[in-house]
């Protein structure tokens, strides 16, 4: 009985706690005031896979967390040509 | 007196542009950049202090691409009452043929092209064409636009510039970190002119109060020439 409490609580645990997120960010240039680089957070969002996105304009930067390891890059490029802005360099972040 | 002290304002402002960017002035509808199926809708105020005439201005973009973009503006009478209180709807296509992104801002230019569609059945279409500019670096952003309006058939010529400084007020440095509120002071001259009329040349000074899907701003734009009228401008704008 307590090895199968044990499983269901190990199962649990994998179960709510899936592989960590990958973590992305980008250096974008050319973005401006938070109404014009808006588009580009949401835009970023709409993405399969994306998570969540956050722009630094202190920075001109965007960091996006992916939902699994299989993250189109070129997808991404586009996303941010498409919302006006220039991608410069894309870094993948270690996971934590 | 009075335009002596609005083109002082507006010589100490351009001489202050030592750093330079923002988001589009409150004249012009021209130089905001849209995304991809990005929509920006702008309602506009315009209250004629002289004249008692109130029009409400109403302009949507609509982003093709990231390059590309359509914008529309109709204009509307909303007193004196009276026949024709609604105006011509212009239409035109903008195209960024040059655009130069760095870490610090945009230079941006594009090319428009487009109609003034009649919306009464007694006057005639424009055709119109001309080109928009915009510079942004650190806290200043300058867009410059001209147009030129040929009138077709018994429609008069016409044509316009504006020349847009802003500054952003606050914050002073951005967050590391995600989207917040912006204020930013805007700074105008624009001009304004009919064929068999002399070019009137208008000095503005708003202020913006910037959020991530929409704007609001508010001005006040002063004649230096010709007929010396002054207007209250309250405006806002949402992307969609």
């Amino acid at each position: 009985m307590r090895k199968l409490l044990l499983t269901c609580f190990l199962l649990v645990l994998v179960w709510a706690n899936p592989l960590p997120a990958e973590q992305i960010e980008i250096d974008v240039h050319g973005m401006t005031c938070a109404f014009c680089v808006d588009s580009l957070q949401r835009n970023l969002r709409k993405l399969p896979d994306v998570e969540s996105a956050e722009v630094s304009l202190k920075r001109k930067k965007v960091r996006i967390e992916t939902t699994g390891d299989t993250v189109d890059i070129e997808r991404i490029k586009e996303t941010v040509l498409d919302s006006g802005f220039t991608p410069v360099k894309i870094t993948p972040l270690d996971a934590q | 007196m009075r335009n002596k002290l609005w083109s002082v304002l507006f010589l100490l402002a351009v001489s202050l542009s030592a750093h330079t960017a923002y988001a589009m002035g409150l004249r012009s509808f021209v130089a905001l950049p849209v995304d991809k199926g990005g929509k920006v809708v702008r309602l506009q105020y315009q209250r004629n202090t002289d004249t008692s005439t109130d029009v409400l201005v109403t302009n949507a973009a609509y982003g093709i691409s990231g390059k590309q973009t359509l914008l529309f503006g109709l204009p509307y009478r909303l007193s004196p009452a009276g026949s024709d209180r609604t105006g011509d709807l212009s239409t035109l296509y903008r195209h960024i043929v040059w655009q130069d992104d760095t870490a610090a801002g945009t230079s941006r230019l594009g090319l428009l092209g487009g109609l003034v569609i009649p919306t009464e059945s007694d006057r005639d279409a424009r055709l119109q064409a001309g080109a928009v500019a915009t510079f942004y670096k650190g806290r200043t952003e300058w867009d410059i636009d001209a147009l030129w309006i040929q009138g077709i058939d018994d429609a008069t010529n016409r044509a316009r510039y504006d020349i847009a400084w802003q500054y952003r007020l606050s914050p002073a440095v951005y967050p590391d970190w995600g989207i917040g509120q912006e204020w930013a002071l805007d700074l105008e001259l624009g001009g304004r002119w009919e064929e068999g009329n002399t070019m009137v040349h208008q000095a503005t000074l708003g202020l913006q109060s910037v959020h991530r899907q929409w704007v609001f701003e508010a001005g006040v734009v002063q004649d230096l020439n010709g007929p010396d009228d002054t207007q209250l401008i309250f405006s806002t704008r949402f992307h969609f």
